[in-house]
């Protein structure tokens, strides 16, 4: 019988051989694709990983070393400063 | 557009955002920038140009172009000085052989006595033991030689006893005879 909090379908089912047989596994479902927060494009340089596995990752690894990095894609951020200047 | 001296403002790379000078053109399409920036040849689609203009010779240096951005742009530049890496600090294997060899040396001087003065007394015991046994085995074969000599005796004494009754029966005997 299943246990309650494994009736949801918010994890993954994973079936893992064992030796003594096949054992259904529970594990935690991957994010999605991290996406422009202006055109929606997807983000380059951001890991789709779970958040134990971007605990163990350094910062420089989870989104690229520029303004706006991980928020917004390059083309965007470009349009984004351009709009500033002007505006200023 | 993009001579030297123009300021412009850089927008792709992780300098986006932060204004620059132009200080050589090097060909149609890259230039040399300084200002807040890295001191970097450049794409002229990396730029975006504004409408101001420094006087910067094509061979100033990083300190000019700082003066200048104070003076006339109010800019203030941080000086970042390259990190330099530390020596890494491994760990040194001391080796405690040697102090632990002294002390060998000097349990094994002592267990090396003590070992002579056990085998000493050892050789001391068993020498003891030995002559023990020696005298034991004396003592033995005297006493067996001892108890040889007293059986010895006691047959002879026994003999002479026999031999004395039986001549005193014979002549009981032949007195009765007579």
């Amino acid at each position: 019988m299943v246990s309650g909090r494994f009736k949801s379908r918010s994890k993954r089912r994973v079936m893992v051989k064992t030796p003594n047989g096949t054992k259904r596994v529970y594990k935690n479902r991957k994010p999605s694709k991290a996406t422009c927060g202006k055109c929606g494009a997807v983000l380059k340089g951001v890991p789709r990983a779970t958040k134990s596995e971007l605990a163990h990752m350094p910062k420089t690894a989870k989104r690229p070393e520029r303004p706006y990095g991980g928020v917004l894609c390059s083309k965007c951020m470009r349009l984004a400063i351009k709009e500033k200047i002007n505006k200023s | 557009m993009f001579d030297t001296g123009r300021v412009c403002v850089k927008i792709a790379g992780r300098d986006a955002g932060k204004t620059c000078v132009i200080i050589k053109k090097i060909d149609n399409v890259f230039v040399m920038i300084d200002g807040e920036t890295r001191r970097r040849k450049c794409n002229l689609k990396h730029l975006e140009p504004l409408d101001k203009t420094l006087n910067v010779n094509e061979d100033a240096s990083h300190k000019e172009v700082i003066t200048l951005f104070k003076e006339k742009l109010k800019i203030e530049i941080k000086e970042t000085k390259p990190k330099k890496a530390k020596p890494r600090q491994r760990k040194q294997h001391i080796k405690k052989e040697k102090p632990i060899k002294e002390t060998k040396k000097k349990s094994q001087q002592k267990t090396d006595s003590a070992k002579k003065t056990e085998v000493k007394a050892a050789k001391v015991e068993t020498k003891a033991k030995t002559t023990k046994k020696t005298e034991i085995k004396a003592d033995k074969k005297e006493t067996k030689e001892k108890g040889i000599e007293a059986a010895i005796t006691k047959e002879i004494k026994e003999s002479a006893k026999d031999k004395e009754s039986s001549a005193k029966k014979e002549t009981t005997k032949k007195a009765e005879k007579k």
